[in-house]
């Protein structure tokens, strides 16, 4: 055994080492190294160099995006000078965009997902309700629909792809917790169409109680856990 | 035939269920809770600095004398990670803090197909913290610095080795079973040392980071470490050593700040040269924890003050290990890092923005640091284990260029870990060892440019 390593080592005459495996060059000096080398000696496998780059479908997709920006700005310019509807469809891609990005950056969490994307769309969906004449679709329809969505969606999605009721309690809590914010809406008397909140809030009201009665304690020590300082 | 089993198996299942029901009436049986830790002192800047370029992982390897047994390993690891349950832990972030939960993934062996030290925490992933690997006849054990230091991870390797030896080789050891030399409790291992011997209840002081020579250079494009190692006797070394009156890590330290400064351009060295050593506190306080327990002290040398021979350099580095290694001025160091954690204004600073904070504090702190060499020191076996393994080698994931060293038996294995493409300041270690006569035989990973 000893023998044949000796045998089939490599040698760098200029910094008077022994070089282990296979190789072309000196590691230290890159240079010409004297000797065989044996493959079997190797001390790494070789992994090859990956370029990390952009998912091909995120390019095509920002590429469109930008394409129908400057083509409704165009076209904007160009047929209907009187209106300023191109920025309306630039925001709405920004809004696609932040979205997304927010997707993107969770996505091994999604529980963790579906609540920032309630708290996102509220948010834009009130920015754009106000910038567009306040007609109050945003504080009507968009949030109450949102909150019992996301948690039923989040039922849904914890069945199948199997995630653990520990896992998932946090979130139901803030988004049941967020569900409740309706009820200010309700009490100010901002709303013109009141039943979509109701629903909400009932169904907030009905999934806190289940999260209570039922993981009580795995809600508090999961609280315990997030929350120490 | 077949269907009378299935009958079986159903039947059990109904009993059990029955038994289930009996005992637990119509309270319902509750899962065994999950528990959590708090990341100890030391581990608690390594989460918000984690990136591509720095994972801040560190690898063991050990080098046996035959090619590894994968089933044989993948046994060893699930009777060793019984006896060391934090590792099971997954990293997760709460509103103020990081903390561990532990979680019931089992660790799987694989042949090593990944870069050295490539990234293990991803932040909102559910992943295990360490890796164990083979290539050939090499053992490897990847780990994040948050869950554990050098001396803790050596700590599981050895215990992994055990059994894998004593597997392995089991017509060897039909006798007696060798002893493990590990000895701790679950509850020791656990232990947060930093807490324990945490004494002062000072504020934050201000610390004044001098600016040190930066080393800089090209990086790899996926951001690989160039990792060179160099295996030389431990006794050359020891007597080289001591013909400069020292010891061997004083004079390869100096060795490292010298080969260092026949780089440094003209300009730069205003600078000093600022070498960053862990110290296993292990040491000097009383613990065994599997967990984070070191500090780091800084042996500065300012060239251009007179004659920089190695000499010279050697005696400075002398004094400045010599200064910084005692008890009261590693708890000084440790106390500092400590009053971080309880800083009652750090402390309910929403994670998000603590995690900015630090990012800025490490960053700052790094502009005074030129180079890291960690000495794990000689690793010791029990002596019937010891034949079957040829050699150890540590290195870390590396911001700027590092050594890492330990020795097993009479091998030394001094590795370079360097994230840039150049190989000068390698090239100057290992020439001038060479030219004092040693004999070295060097290994390294990437053949790529």
């Amino acid at each position: 055994m000893r023998g044949r390593e000796e045998s089939l080592v490599q040698y760098c005459e200029n910094c008077n080492v022994t070089v282990k495996g296979s190789n072309l060059v000196c590691p230290l000096c890159g240079g010409i190294l004297q000797g065989q080398g044996n493959q079997e000696e190797e001390a790494f496998p070789h992994v090859p160099t990956i370029y990390q780059e952009f998912h091909i479908f995120i390019r095509i997709l920002i590429m469109i995006s930008f394409s129908m920006v400057v083509i409704s700005f165009a076209i904007n310019a160009i047929l209907t000078k009187e209106s300023r509807w191109s920025f309306f469809v630039a925001a709405g891609i920004l809004c696609m965009w932040i979205s997304l990005i927010f997707i993107i950056r969770k996505r091994n969490n999604i529980p963790k997902t579906i609540v920032w994307q309630v708290v996102l769309i509220s948010i834009l969906s009130v920015l754009w309700d106000y910038s567009i004449g306040w007609r109050g679709w945003s504080i009507d329809y968009v949030i109450p629909t949102i909150c019992v969505v996301a948690m039923i969606v989040m039922a849904i999605a914890a069945k199948i792809l199997k995630i653990g009721v520990r896992n998932l309690i946090i979130y139901l809590l803030v988004d049941g917790i967020f569900g409740f914010v309706p009820i200010i809406f309700l009490l100010f008397g901002w709303l013109s169409v009141g039943y979509p909140s109701v629903i909400c809030v009932t169904v907030s009201a009905i999934n806190l109680l289940a999260l209570i009665i039922f993981e009580g304690e795995n809600m508090k020590s999961e609280l315990d856990k997030r929350m120490h300082i | 035939m077949n269907s009378f089993k299935n009958m079986n198996k159903v039947n059990r299942q109904i009993q059990k269920l029955l038994f289930t029901y009996k005992k637990g009436g119509i309270i319902m049986i509750r899962k065994k809770p999950i528990e959590w830790t708090k990341l100890d002192n030391a581990a608690k800047i390594f989460p918000p600095t984690t990136n591509e370029k720095d994972t801040k992982v560190f690898r063991f390897v050990c080098e046996l004398n035959d090619v590894v047994d994968k089933e044989l390993l993948q046994s060893a690891l699930e009777k060793t990670i019984e006896l060391f349950p934090m590792y099971r832990s997954v990293l997760r972030s709460g509103v103020f803090w990081y903390y561990f939960e532990t979680s019931e993934l089992s660790p799987v062996v694989t042949e090593e197909h990944k870069l050295p030290c490539s990234r293990l925490y991803h932040p909102n992933r559910r992943n295990l913290l360490f890796e164990v690997t083979y290539y050939r006849r090499r053992i490897n054990l990847e780990m994040y610095h948050a869950l554990t230091d050098g001396t803790g991870a050596l700590g599981f390797f050895k215990t992994l080795l055990y059994y894998y030896i004593t597997e392995r080789y089991q017509e060897d050891f039909t006798e007696k079973l060798p002893k493990l030399d590990y000895d701790a409790t679950f509850s020791q291992k656990m232990d947060d040392s930093f807490l324990k011997h945490y004494t002062s209840n000072n504020m934050l002081k201000r610390v004044k980071i001098t600016k040190a020579y930066r080393i800089t250079g090209r990086r790899s494009i996926d951001n690989r470490i160039k990792v060179i190692e160099g295996v030389m006797s431990v006794k050359d070394i020891l007597a080289l050593s001591h013909r400069y009156d020292t010891t061997l890590t004083v004079y390869l330290t100096a060795l490292f700040i010298k080969a260092i400064y026949q780089e440094m351009p003209v300009r730069s060295r205003r600078y000093p040269v600022v070498l960053s050593v862990p110290v296993n506190l292990r040491t000097y306080f009383p613990s065994v924890t599997a967990r984070n327990f070191f500090g780091t002290i800084y042996i500065k040398y300012q060239f251009g003050k007179g004659n920089d021979e190695l000499e010279n350099i050697i005696e400075v580095v002398k004094s400045a290990f010599a200064q910084e290694l005692t008890e009261e001025r590693l708890l000084e160091h440790m106390n500092q890092l400590s009053a971080l954690e309880h800083n009652a204004f750090m402390r309910v600073i929403p994670l998000v923005l603590k995690d900015k904070i630090l990012r800025i504090a490490n960053g700052l702190s790094n502009r005074g640091i030129t180079a890291t060499l960690s000495n794990v020191g000689k690793i010791s076996l029990t002596k019937e284990l010891s034949p079957y393994i040829h050699m150890f080698n540590c290195f870390f994931s590396a911001r700027r260029p590092q050594i890492g060293m330990c020795s097993f038996g009479d091998q030394l294995v001094v590795s370079f870990a360097s994230p840039y493409i150049g190989t000068d300041i390698q090239k100057n270690f290992f020439r001038m060892l060479s030219k004092e006569g040693i004999s070295i035989t060097l290994s390294y990973n990437s053949k790529e440019v």
